[in-house]
């Protein structure tokens, strides 16, 4: 239960060692790489050395990370290979990895090729949707037999035209054959806007016979670069469409072929990605002009290791380890054991502790266990909670907070089981239900519907231990720095009047002693709390008002009934569930809807409930156990080491540091 | 009259009650949780591996309706609507049971809109910092323990009524 001790480590070597020497602590892969800037400020060191610039090669490498990503992705949409639910890792031999680093052109260009195809294709599409709405805008025209191209002959005009749909035809058609005999029109086709017309008409009368159209609203429509029939052209541009189609469909399968190049693709992102990191290391070290220096801190536990693989080097360098000096951060490396271990993702997520402060974790994790499974509080779910994270466990092999976080749930699942043993809640009470009344799951303790106040006060005497444990803590870590007094004013003393206060409350014969604890409590607090006051006075104000804390105290203790709410909410939940599952009785549409019932709402409930429970234990251990003790900040202790996002890479000496 | 009879009658009123936590602490959730969703839809758009980041930040919001209802089941046990046989209910009994929704009713109702606002501010952090996701998770719970406290309170209460 602690954070690991860090020893302090620098390299000073030859300039042009250092990408060997760089590349090599990547494979050691345990050695954090402080950042120098600050060294930068310091006058003693500006005028010797300068910060080692690679802005442009990172950026460049992160471009092209991105370019590998975005192909990545589209090849994803377009894979069949069922992918499995819970994907580890590939192992790859260290001369697959190298065969196509080597390759690297060729890798380019599938990249390429992929980066291109989205454009490709949207182009592609935007033609065809082009020509299909130019075939709609034609398809009025179909039955117009005589070529577009022919707009007259010897002796006639011939125009093709639109009018509006509420044109007086009859009316043009009198007009016409009043006033200009010698033309004939013929209205092709219509819809709900306008009219299709054809008119012709002897060439002399043009101009007449466009000024009476004109007066229906007619609008000549030409047909530009365009030749021979209506027909022969929708014939022409559907034969074009499937054209393009085809080219579509060549396009996505050759996508789908290209999807067996993906993992080669992937193997060449981690190679970017690790080369990124390694370009990023470099950037950290400072420079003269044929040296360059590097310091970063190795846990205690690996310091050994990292001299035994540095004591291999052949290259001009020095390393200098020492331990950190008093009052120095470092960062955060936390080691608990395997049962604590996972709680640390609590904390992770909250901050690490800074140097020199204790690790909650170990007093944290007994706490978050009960709470977890208090919250959820039923066997059955417990049940499941704990074989769904197993299986993942199992079959993932995830690493990191992923690992701690499903190792977390499975432990709170067994704490839920314990409590829903406790409370006899097994999916709800569906043993009840089903059977009508006869058969009852008892519960081992009690059953908190029947009687919430008695729940309720169990999770206020459990909310005050978690409280008075904060503050165990906080005396801990005073005794540890020597201020002893510190432990025992403000948590001896605090101890002594909340104690008092708790024991007037319960009542009894333990309620005078409880008064007289109380009282001695106060006035104890009274007289140490301003303590660090000059004034006499102000020692005395402040030393009072230190008693309204208890107000706080009691509103922190208050926020335990969440335990019980929640736990309560779960059961009603879970009944409610049951009840709706059985309304139907016992036949073949009940057990039908029973069956939907039961595993739609369990699951329903098993989730959200699980959320919340995490959420809300969470909140009592930042907000709560926290606030009393915990300052945090420390800086997470992030190895430099290859890092990889699909592959393992099976190096020999990796494998032998395993085993 | 005999409208007034009905409005006298408790079973009504204690179906009122009922009525009320679902109903209030219903809209709340769902206004919240659409509010969430908007925020959410807008950063999914750009990070779509953030989906299910912001897929939990929106559900936090939505626990008040469930509380509502929650409240409505176990009115609907004690006066025996569901599995059972209706309880005969005065009038002040209604009344008591009408008064002990009121609290996740109203409280559910301000606090799930609260606890909304909250998470959709939470799902910028996840926008700009996405390893950050337990505060932006924290703030919002901070919220959500005035509406357990109001759920409890209901609950309590509705326990507590003799009939």
């Amino acid at each position: 239960m602690s954070i690991v001790k860090m020893h302090k480590i620098a390299i000073i070597g030859m300039e042009n060692d250092k990408d060997e020497i760089i590349e090599q602590l990547m494979n050691i892969g345990v050695l954090h790489i402080s950042d120098v800037s600050s060294k930068m400020q310091d006058e003693s060191w500006t005028g010797l050395v300068s910060k080692d610039e690679n802005e442009e090669e990172i950026f460049q490498l992160s471009s092209d990370i991105e370019k590998i990503k975005a192909s990545l992705d589209y090849l994803k949409q377009y894979d069949k290979q069922k992918k499995a639910l819970f994907a580890s890792k590939r192992t790859v031999d260290a001369s697959k990895f190298k065969s196509i680093i080597e390759n690297k052109n060729k890798i380019w260009e599938t990249i390429e090729v992929i980066n291109n195809m989205d454009e490709n294709l949207n182009k592609l599409k935007q033609e065809k949707n082009k020509l299909e709405s130019y075939i709609i805008s034609l398809s009025p025209w179909k039955s117009l037999d005589i070529p577009v191209q022919l707009t007259n002959t010897k002796a006639t005009s011939i125009f093709t035209g639109i009018i509006p749909a509420s044109a007086d035809v009859n009316g043009l058609k009198a007009q016409l054959e009043a006033e200009v005999q010698e033309s004939c029109f013929q209205i092709i086709a219509e819809d709900r806007d306008q009219k299709y017309l054809v008119v012709i008409c002897h060439r002399s009368k043009t101009d007449e016979l466009l000024n009476i159209l004109k007066n229906y609203g007619f609008n000549k429509v030409v047909f530009n670069d365009m030749t021979g029939t209506i027909e022969q052209n929708i014939q022409k541009h559907k034969a074009e469409i499937l054209k393009i189609e085809e080219k579509i469909n060549s396009l996505v399968k050759s996508i789908e072929d290209l999807c067996k190049k993906r993992e080669d693709i992937e193997i060449f992102y981690d190679y970017f990605v690790v080369e990124k990191d390694r370009k990023e290391a470099l950037g950290r070290l400072l420079k003269t002009e044929h040296t360059f220096v590097l310091e970063g801190w190795v846990p205690e536990t690996e310091i050994e290791y990292f001299k035994e693989s540095t004591s291999k080097w052949q290259w001009d360098c020095y390393i200098h380890i020492s331990e950190p000096e008093e009052g120095e951060e470092y960062p955060i490396l936390l080691k608990n054991n395997k049962l604590v271990q996972p709680f640390e993702v609590v904390t992770e997520m909250y901050s690490l502790p800074h140097t020199g402060e204790i690790d909650p974790n170990s007093i944290m994790a007994p706490f978050f266990f009960v709470f977890f499974g208090m919250m959820v509080s039923d066997a059955g779910y417990g049940i499941l909670l704990s074989l769904v994270s197993a299986i993942a466990i199992y079959k993932l092999k995830p690493k990191g907070m992923l690992e701690k976080l499903l190792k977390l749930l499975f432990l709170g699942g067994i704490s839920t089981f314990i409590w829903g043993a406790l409370f006899g809640g097994w999916f709800g009470d569906v043993v009840t239900q089903v059977t009508g009344g006869k058969i009852e799951i008892k519960p081992l303790w009690f059953n908190p519907m029947e009687d919430p106040m008695r729940l309720l006060l169990w999770s206020l005497i459990l909310g005050g231990i978690h409280l008075y444990a904060a503050m165990g803590v906080k005396a801990y870590d005073a005794i540890k720095k020597g201020r002893i007094w510190d432990a025992i004013f403000d948590t001896g003393f605090w101890y002594i009047f909340l104690t008092g206060l708790a024991l007037l409350l319960a009542g009894g014969k333990l309620g005078t002693v409880g008064k007289y604890m109380a009282i001695i409590g106060a006035i104890l607090l009274i007289l140490t709390q301003g303590r660090a006051e000059k004034n006499v006075i102000k020692k005395f104000t402040k030393g009072v008002g230190s008693l309204y804390n208890a107000v706080g105290f009691m509103s922190d203790v208050l926020s335990y009934s969440r335990l019980l709410a929640l736990g309560l909410a779960t059961g009603v939940i879970a009944s409610v569930i049951n009840t709706i599952g059985t309304l139907l009785g016992f036949n073949i549409i009940g057990i039908i809807v029973f069956v939907a019932a039961f595993f739609g709402g369990h699951v329903f409930n098993i989730l959200i409930n699980a959320l919340g429970a995490f959420v809300h234990t969470s909140r009592l251990q930042y907000v709560e156990f926290f606030g009393k003790f915990y300052e945090g900040g420390g800086k997470p202790y992030t190895p430099f080491k290859i890092n990889t996002k699909y592959i393992n890479i099976n190096n020999k000496e990796n494998e032998e540091r395993k085993s | 009259m005999k409208l007034l009879e009905v409005l006298l009658n408790g079973q009504f009123l204690a179906l009122l009650g009922a009525a009320f936590a679902v109903i209030f602490a219903g809209l709340g959730s769902a206004r919240a949780v659409g509010m969430v969703g908007e925020v959410a839809a807008g950063l999914v758009t750009e990070e779509p591996d953030r989906f299910s980041q912001t897929l939990l930040l929106q559900a936090l919001p939505g626990t008040q309706g469930i509380y509502g209802l929650l409240t409505a089941f176990v009115i609907l046990f004690r006066i025996g609507i569901i599995g059972g046989t209706p309880a005969e209910l005065s009038t002040v009994q209604g009344v008591l049971f009408l008064v002990a929704s009121l609290p996740i009713a109203i409280v559910g109702y301000k606090s799930a809109i609260a606890q909304g606002k909250a998470a959709a501010a939470g799902v910028g952090i996840v926008a700009k910092r996405p390893q950050e996701l337990a505060k932006a998770i924290t703030f919002a719970a901070m919220v959500e323990t005035y509406a357990i406290l109001a759920l409890l309170g209901s609950i309590l209460m509705v326990f507590g009524i003799k009939i």
